[in-house]
């Protein structure tokens, strides 16, 4: 609460972009491009030793607008509905300018079928795609670091085909090359200090969050922040001791400008994997907004319960990155 | 006139060989590459059929298990084309004969050839594998040429390349500056989809997959197709469809004065002191007919011209070692296995019942290889002697993936059925359950790796 009224002097009507409210945020996040970091890799690697590079997010990453838009649209037609979702957040020439490399995130970590729901629905991330390919995007990159086999994940979750629909080269869904996992810092990390993060997510020019909602054994809910688990390496499953700290702590250097969480079907039980379609439930609905936390505290509310329940959305509220208090949030409904 | 006509021919027919030597090694390894899981339910195309035409396996297995196994039918094409042409499917299409030229050409040194070392090893190799497999103790997996092949470069080689092509490019990777590696980046990507697999894997034993298949090869320098000479058991059964078969060739004779040069090059010491050359043993290389100073070798047509000194056993050798081949099957059947099996040994889903299953299984390794989840691996002594390099599933590797049946579609003998998704749902490989006072437990489930 405090942190939140130290900062109410940047209050979002500066918004101009994603990038942030301050000028000081802006170029502390300009800063972190692929030229800089490269330039980096080949400095650290000019002296003797050849060790990895750490890599070095800048510091105040913090979401800082206090009252954050959040916006909740409802629909049958999904490309429709991701439309509307990203036009209420100031269509995605906020988000992607021309010539950007874009990174879109989906949760397809499943061997499952979208009607089962353990994965972002197919429809929902090429329309994200298409839009962002149409506010010029060079580049844009599809993947997620799978639980189940990576093939399996790709084709049955229906992404393969529907990456393919798009029909434009510049669109790719791929798969995770270990290589590209370097470790990175994690200067405001509570519990961690360091952790191997997919490389491709770290320099993209706009990184955009689309999990789905689903029930989640461990930490109860997966949303937003715990999709960021799809872009790191390392021994994973050790981070489910004390979730939410660590959730919060990668979302100190994941830092994605656009989460949209897929609720057009949601998992309320036997997450995160499911598999019975008894568990299924379909609400036709997105939530969407530059606030991480925020957007995963509205999302909670679909399932019944409150944002608190969720340990990753208490510690990252703690830790400045975003509101979670609905009633402190700008939010806004549609339908299509 | 006529002369310089027939050594252009065979000149011309030599060539042909070599091109099919390099053109079914290729094949080979192409299928080899393409047995991998594509993201569909069922795979395409696979190394498989190279099992599947090798009447070495076909015959052993169908002696084990007493019945007709119509998988393995189509060795008979190799059986006939032996009738017909002799050993020319050692010389012009096997792989592993392809690889040993291929070796020999590129890395080996020229070396006198001198009589072969063990001429009768072979039918031996070849009557004991039979017996003892109609006493159920297969053992044809351990010597076929195409399972110690398919076995060593899958669980050795290939996983390996991929190691160090990866360890190479990460370094390049990470180090080199990004003006470099937009060059070599595509190249890594490049190999990534044409001939790398998809996954690393990850091998038990690979180790002793590799050491077989590189004695094999190292045997080519201490004659030249060692193996194939003196103990290739597939070589000797196409040898004795040779023998009855069509094809025979006339060699040289007296009128060849101190000539021996034929004798000297042959790659199999196919051709005796009399000139004769065996048809048994030739693989129809053709080196003779072209390098013949009188250009006198030819194909002689039909049946029994030049049958030469061959190589087969007298009565004695062959009754000792039909003998001999009942001894392994009788102290094997003595043995604590057999009062209880390792009951912690999975076999793949769609397994046999375990003594069907190990008569059946060849050891080539494609379930091992297809596994997408990389938990079936060979398992050495626990299924005993005659169950090394059979598959298991090892769960510390990898599950056994539900809504997959890539291991049963690629058995080429039917060790392992092949099973529909309704089926492979149905099917049980082991029983699991969890022991509640030993394991922890997390958030009311037992306790999962963490």
């Amino acid at each position: 609460m405090g942190k939140d009224t130290s900062r109410a002097g940047s209050g979002r009507t500066d918004v101009v972009d994603w990038r942030g409210s301050s000028r000081i945020n802006k170029a502390a996040v300009q800063s972190m491009n692929r030229r800089r970091f490269l330039r980096q890799v080949m400095l650290y690697s000019s002296g003797l030793s050849l060790s990895l590079p750490l890599f070095r997010i800048p510091e105040s990453l913090a979401f800082n607008a206090s009252v954050p838009d959040v916006v909740r649209v409802s629909g049958e037609d999904y490309a429709a509905l991701v439309k509307k979702t990203v036009e209420l957040l100031g269509s995605m020439s906020r988000f992607v300018k021309p010539g950007y490399k874009v990174v879109v995130k989906p949760n397809i970590g499943w061997d499952r079928k979208p009607e089962q729901a353990a994965n972002t629905h197919p429809q929902v991330v090429t329309t994200l795609v298409e839009l962002a390919l149409e506010a010029g995007a060079d580049e844009v990159k599809v993947f997620d670091y799978t639980c189940n086999e990576k093939r399996r994940c790709y084709n049955n979750s229906g992404m393969t085909e529907a990456i393919k629909s798009i029909g434009s080269k510049k669109a790719k869904l791929v798969h995770v090359d270990q290589r590209k996992f370097v470790p990175v810092k994690i200067a405001k990390g509570r519990s961690l200090k360091e952790w191997d993060i997919y490389k491709d997510a770290l320099t993209a020019d706009c990184y955009i969050n689309v999990p789905v909602a689903k029930h989640h054994g461990l930490s109860r809910l997966t949303l937003g922040l715990k999709n960021s688990m799809g872009v790191i390496g390392g021994r994973r499953g050790a981070l489910h001791h004390d979730l939410g700290q660590n959730l919060a702590d990668l979302a100190t250097v994941i830092t994605p400008q656009l989460t949209i969480i897929d609720a057009t079907r949601i998992l309320t039980n036997n997450g995160p994997q499911g598999g019975s379609i008894e568990d299924v439930r379909r609400l036709d609905t997105l939530i969407g907004s530059v606030d991480p936390v925020a957007v995963d505290a509205l999302a909670t509310t679909l399932f019944d319960l409150r944002p608190e329940d969720i340990s990753s959305t208490v510690a990252a509220h703690q830790m400045g990155l975003g509101q979670m208090d609905p009633a402190k949030m700008n939010i806004i409904s549609g339908s299509v | 006139m006529e002369q310089v006509s027939q050594s252009a021919f065979y000149r011309w027919l030599r060539k042909g060989r070599i091109v099919s030597q390099a053109f079914f090694f290729l094949l080979f390894v192409f299928l080899f590459v393409k047995t991998d899981y594509t993201g569909s339910d069922s795979i395409e195309y696979a190394v498989n059929i190279l099992f599947r035409i090798d009447p070495l396996l076909a015959l052993s297995t169908m002696l084990a298990v007493k019945t007709i196994i119509i998988l393995m039918l189509p060795a008979l094409l190799i059986v006939v084309l032996s009738l017909v042409s002799g050993r020319s499917f050692c010389g012009w299409l096997c792989p592993m004969g392809g690889l040993l030229d291929g070796w020999r050409r590129l890395f080996g040194r020229a070396r006198k050839n001198e009589a072969t070392r063990f001429p009768s090893l072979p039918a031996i190799m070849l009557i004991f594998i039979l017996i003892s497999a109609i006493f159920g103790v297969p053992l044809a997996g351990y010597l076929d040429p195409f399972s110690i092949l398919v076995r060593g470069l899958s669980q050795a080689i290939y996983p390996g390349l991929n190691e160090v092509t990866v360890s190479f490019f990460t370094f390049t990777y990470q180090h080199l500056p990004e003006a470099l590696n937009r060059i070599v980046e595509p190249v890594y990507s490049l190999l990534r989809y044409t001939i790398l697999p998809f996954e690393q894997k990850f091998y038990q034993f690979g180790l002793v997959s590799l050491f077989v298949l590189g004695l094999v090869v190292a045997a080519e320098y201490v004659q030249q197709r060692f193996f194939c000479r003196n103990i290739c058991p597939l070589g000797a059964l196409l040898g004795w469809c040779s023998r009855v078969g069509m094809l025979a060739m006339s060699g040289g004779d007296e009128s060849c004065g101190a000539c021996r040069h034929c004798a000297r090059i042959c790659r199999m010491g196919a051709i005796d002191e009399q000139r004769k050359i065996d048809a048994e043993t030739c693989v129809l290389c053709l080196d003779c007919f072209e390098q013949c100073p009188r250009q006198i070798i030819s194909f002689a047509g039909v049946l029994p011209i030049s049958r030469g000194a061959g190589t087969s056993l007298s009565r004695r050798r062959f009754l000792t070692t039909a003998s001999a081949s009942l001894v392994l099957p009788t102290v094997l059947g003595v043995r604590t296995l057999n009062v209880q099996a390792d009951p912690l040994l999975i076999r793949p889903p769609g397994a046999l019942a375990e003594p069907e299953f190990l008569n059946r299984c060849v050891r080539c390794g494609q379930c091992m290889q297809v596994c997408i989840t990389n938990g079936l691996q060979p398992v050495m002594l626990r299924a005993g002697i005659e169950g090394m390099f059979s598959p298991y599933l090892v769960a510390r590797t990898g599950y056994c993936e539900f809504n997959c049946t890539l291991c049963g579609q690629v058995c080429p003998t039917g060790a392992l059925q092949v099973l529909g998704m309704a089926e492979k749902h149905q099917f049980k490989i082991g029983h699991a359950w969890f022991d509640k006072n030993l394991s922890a437990l997390c958030q009311g489930y037992p306790l999962h790796r963490l």
